[in-house]
Parts: C-alpha cells; structure tokens; sequence
C-alpha cells in the first residue's frame, strides 16, 4: 500500500520526535478482522504503523479485539478501532481514540505521542490541577469529532491532558461518523460534543481550558 | 483537505516578542509572513486551528493566484509560509489583554503571560444568530452554523440554509453533496453571494423560498420544523426539515479588547488608514475590521500594510 504520510510530513515529524520526545511510547492498537464493523481499521493501523518508523523511540503493538478479550478488558477497550498510548513505565496514560484520528485530530494524536513521551506531563494552568485533586471518583469525558472540525482537536486535547493530569479520569475521542449508534444515543449532531460521565453531564464547543473545567466540576458537583 | 493534517501541533513556548498577533486567520498569518519578513520577533496565538473561517469554506476560487483551491490547503499555505519567514505559533486562548502597559501584556487560557511591544488583533469574526424562537433550545440538536464540521450528520436528510450571501450560497452548494433536499430561505428576492455561486446553486438541486424569514425552530427532541413568515404577504407556513444552518452575518470577536479600543455600533474595530487603532501599537486586520469587504485578499492586505506602519516602533 502507498504512504499515507508524505515525505514532507513525514520529515516534519521525525524532526519534532528527535527534539521533544523524551521518553518511551508504546502505542497500542486494537482493530477486528470483521471488516464490516471496522471500516478504519487497516487505515488506522497503518498510519500508527508510519508514526512508529518516524522514531525509535515509538513502538506499536496491534491487537484485535475479538481474539484478546482480556487484554481488551483490561485496557477498558469498549470498540474498535481504538487507540491507547503507555509511557515509558508502562503506565496507561489513560487517552482513548475510538475511530481513525485522521484530518485535524491526527494533530491531537502527536500532541499526546510527545506528552506520553514525557510521563504525561501537560501544561494546565494551577487552578485546573487544583481542581483536579478534588476529583475522587472515576470520571469519563467522550469528545464526540469529525475530522473536518477545525474546533475539535482543542476539545480532545483538553479532555486528554486532564486524563494525563488526574488518576481519575478518562479522555476519549470518537469519531462520529465511525459510531453512529452511539451518536444517536447521545443525540450528537454538532461537534465538538462532550459527554461527561455517559450522560450526567455535556456540553458543545471548544471551550477554553477554565469553561471546559468548570463545565467538568459542575457535574460532579451535581449542579 | 490531507487526510492526516498536522497544523495543531505545538511548539514550546517562550513568553517575550516584539509582536503578538491575536489570531490566525488569513489575516494574521499574512500579518506574521510580512512581521518576519520585517526581521520582527513574531507570536500567532491560536485558539482552534490555524487557517480561521477559511476552514470552514469547501472551495476557495477568489484568492488570486489559485483558480481553485479548498479552505484547508490555502490555509495550509499561509501556515507554512509565515512559519518559513519564522513566525513562531501557539495554540492558546488569549483571555485577558492589558494595552496600555509597555510592553502591552496577553493572558492566555493556560495560564501563561506573554509580553509584546505591538499588538495586532486579527481574532476574526463567528457567525451570527438569527434570534429567533427555538434556536438556542435546538442549537447543536440540528442547529448549526458550520456545514464543514457538521454536514455528516445530515447524509440522506432534510436541511434548510438561511442567508443569501456568500456563505449561505457556497455551503449550501456544499450540503447538497450530502443532504437529500437543501432549501435555501432567504428575506429577499435574490441573493447577495457572488455571480459564479449563484448560477451553480441555481443549477444544483437546492431549491429556494424567496422573501421569506424563519420565524421559530421547532421540533420535539430534534429539530423537526421552521415556521416561515413570507415578508411580502404575511403568510405563515410550516416547512418541515432535519437541519437549520445559518448563515445571517457575521459577529466580531471584540470581547476582551472593547475596555481598550474604539468600535462602531456592531463591535466591528475602527482603525486608522495604516489599521492602527485607537491605542498607540495595537492594529487591526481582517473580519473584524470595520471595512467595506470582508475577504481573503483583503484581510490579507491589512495584514501587510499594518506591518509596514508598525516598523516605525522598532526603528
């Protein structure tokens, strides 16, 4: 099959993975062989497949989901495809890419390649992780997407960074149009649209980090 | 647009500049190719992604230069050309601005706090509400103002288009490719948008309601209908449909600087004939500028001509 990186790109990115990866980054692929349910899938992997080649420093393990039940469990893999990142001490950075991270979000998915690389350290500002430490029960954040949705990497990037930040959390984006069931479910017809705790709470648009924070708190504070 | 973009990726920071520019729309990345052309120590700062409302146009065929060219490439292009002439870029809200301390002070989303001696503000323009009935309660439930992000959404359905211009005409052509039935409603009797435009939406499926105004969006959990009011005769009818995209005019995203800088009556930045504002150092391009047009090329053009004013700073 023909690169899906272009040479250009393809220099940009072992550039920027020589200056700021710090670590390592174990990407973990789970795809199905059931082709009809997973359209991406060999898409998908082979772009991560790409990404490896663009540093040693980046390895991909591809799994599937039908035949690694438990290694799906453990991991909390709920669809395919999905996209997990462990850093160098094989700690889950707890982010989830459900659908192919292609058009804007595969910015999102460098972002987070070069936070894993660094333990998942992120910038937020004080406040946030102050609040974060409030924060005792699990918490899912779902960033519904398109990848023509210029607004929507800030969304993911934000819902991964406070995953990275808190022990709590879960970040995932999905792809809309990958998971139309579930879509429907959550009634999505503009993104980016944010589901808190399967449902408890939500929200749409790219808010900036305190909105989108606040929007979190507030649900776990019941309001 | 590429299948796998990677403008969002971002650059370490560091925090003191000669100028910032608030935004990266045709008018701020042209602002940053002339700024570092100039030898100016450059910050874009960037809330989504670079390229502005230019993203979220399908086609671009009225920027000289490029017969045709979608949104995403041109931005692209401007992108990588204020980055070859070394504009630095990251992609932060600006929230708080202090103009009159020298050097002038910017406040992002992240905390941090940048310092520049000049400041442009080319933070653009979002779209405007129609202000009607039921369309803050179906907002995001089949209300929409961008087709590019949300037009998936709406493969095999019924939407309707409201406006008349440019944007209107060229995302309505563009929901024609996904929707089964687009309706354009508009309050005149012909369109605004550009010649080319409208003889294509003419000759695509898209039908039109003329002299017509929404009224209200309703709908149970979704959007389900719009009531139309003819301006001409009065009459009221229900027009049934999945989707409401609107495309009334544009809102300039003045908020954070209005404590500071002279605007007109609808918030568009007045500027000087060099685009300096009111305030000694701060200029203003694109969208947001009061100006008679509203366009790539022009946005473009206040970007370089602010630049060339703004060296008397650094002499």
């Amino acid at each position: 099959m023909a690169a899906l990186l272009s040479e250009e790109d393809r220099k940009y990115l072992v550039d920027l993975f020589e200056k700021e990866l710090k670590g390592e980054v174990k990407i973990l692929f789970f795809g199905s062989k059931k082709k009809e349910e997973c359209e991406y899938c060999d898409l998908t992997e082979q772009i991560l497949q790409e990404l490896a080649e663009t540093s040693n420093k980046i390895t991909v393990e591809g799994h599937d989901f039908d035949d690694e039940e438990t290694l799906a469990k453990k991991y909390n893999v709920e669809m395919v495809p999905a996209i997990l990142m462990l850093d160098s001490n094989d700690k889950d950075m707890r982010i989830r890419y459900y659908g192919i991270p292609s058009g804007y979000e595969f910015s999102s998915l460098i972002e987070d390649v070069v936070a894993t690389s660094k333990n998942g350290t992120v910038e937020l500002s004080p406040d946030t992780i102050k609040k974060l430490e409030d924060i005792k029960e699990p918490l899912k954040l779902q960033v519904f997407v398109t990848p023509t949705c210029p607004y929507c990497p800030k969304a993911v990037l934000m819902a991964h960074k406070l995953a990275m930040q808190s022990p709590k959390i879960t970040g995932e984006m999905i792809e809309a149009n990958e998971f139309p069931d579930l879509s429907m479910q959550y009634n999505v017809s503009s993104v980016p649209h944010i589901i808190i705790n399967e449902g408890e709470g939500e929200f749409v648009g790219a808010l900036p980090e305190d909105a989108f924070v606040e929007q979190v708190m507030n649900v776990l504070k019941g309001v | 647009m590429p299948l796998f973009n990677l403008s969002n990726v971002s650059k370490p920071a560091e925090l003191n500049y000669d100028v910032a520019v608030i935004g990266a729309g045709p008018g701020g990345l042209s602002t940053a190719i002339y700024a570092g052309r100039a030898g100016l120590k450059t910050m874009v700062f960037e809330k989504s992604t670079e390229g502005g409302q230019i993203l979220l146009t399908d086609m671009i065929e009225d920027y000289p230069g490029f017969t045709s060219i979608s949104g995403n490439a041109l931005a692209d292009n401007f992108l990588s050309h204020a980055k070859t002439f070394g504009a630095n870029f990251a992609n932060e809200e600006i929230v708080e601005v202090d103009l009159e301390s020298n050097p002038k002070k910017l406040k992002t989303d992240l905390g941090n706090e940048y310092l520049a001696k000049v400041v442009v503000i080319a933070t653009g323009s979002n779209p405007k509400k129609l202000g009607v009935k039921g369309e803050n309660e179906f907002m995001n439930k089949g209300v929409s103002y961008c087709a590019v992000c949300d037009g998936s959404f709406f493969k095999n359905k019924k939407v309707i288009i409201v406006g008349g211009g440019d944007s209107a005409v060229e995302e309505g052509l563009y929901m024609t490719k996904i929707a089964s039935e687009v309706t354009l409603i508009h309050r005149r009797d012909k369109l605004r948008a550009q010649k080319i435009a409208q003889d294509r939406a003419f000759k695509s499926k898209m039908k039109f309601i003329w002299n017509t105004v929404v009224t209200e969006i309703g709908g149970t959990k979704n959007v389900e209908y719009v009531m139309l009011k003819n301006v001409q005769t009065g009459e009221i009818t229900k027009h049934e449909t999945d989707g409401v995209f609107i495309y009334v005019g544009l809102v300039p995203n003045v908020e954070i600087f209005k404590k500071y800088i002279k605007t007109d009556e609808n918030g568009f930045v007045l500027a000087d004939e060099h685009m300096e504002t009111n305030v000694k150092g701060v200029y203003v391009v694109g969208d947001i500028r009061k100006t008679p047009l509203r366009q790539i090329v022009t946005a473009a053009a206040d970007g370089a001509i602010a630049i060339i004013d703004m060296t008397k700073y650094f002499d």
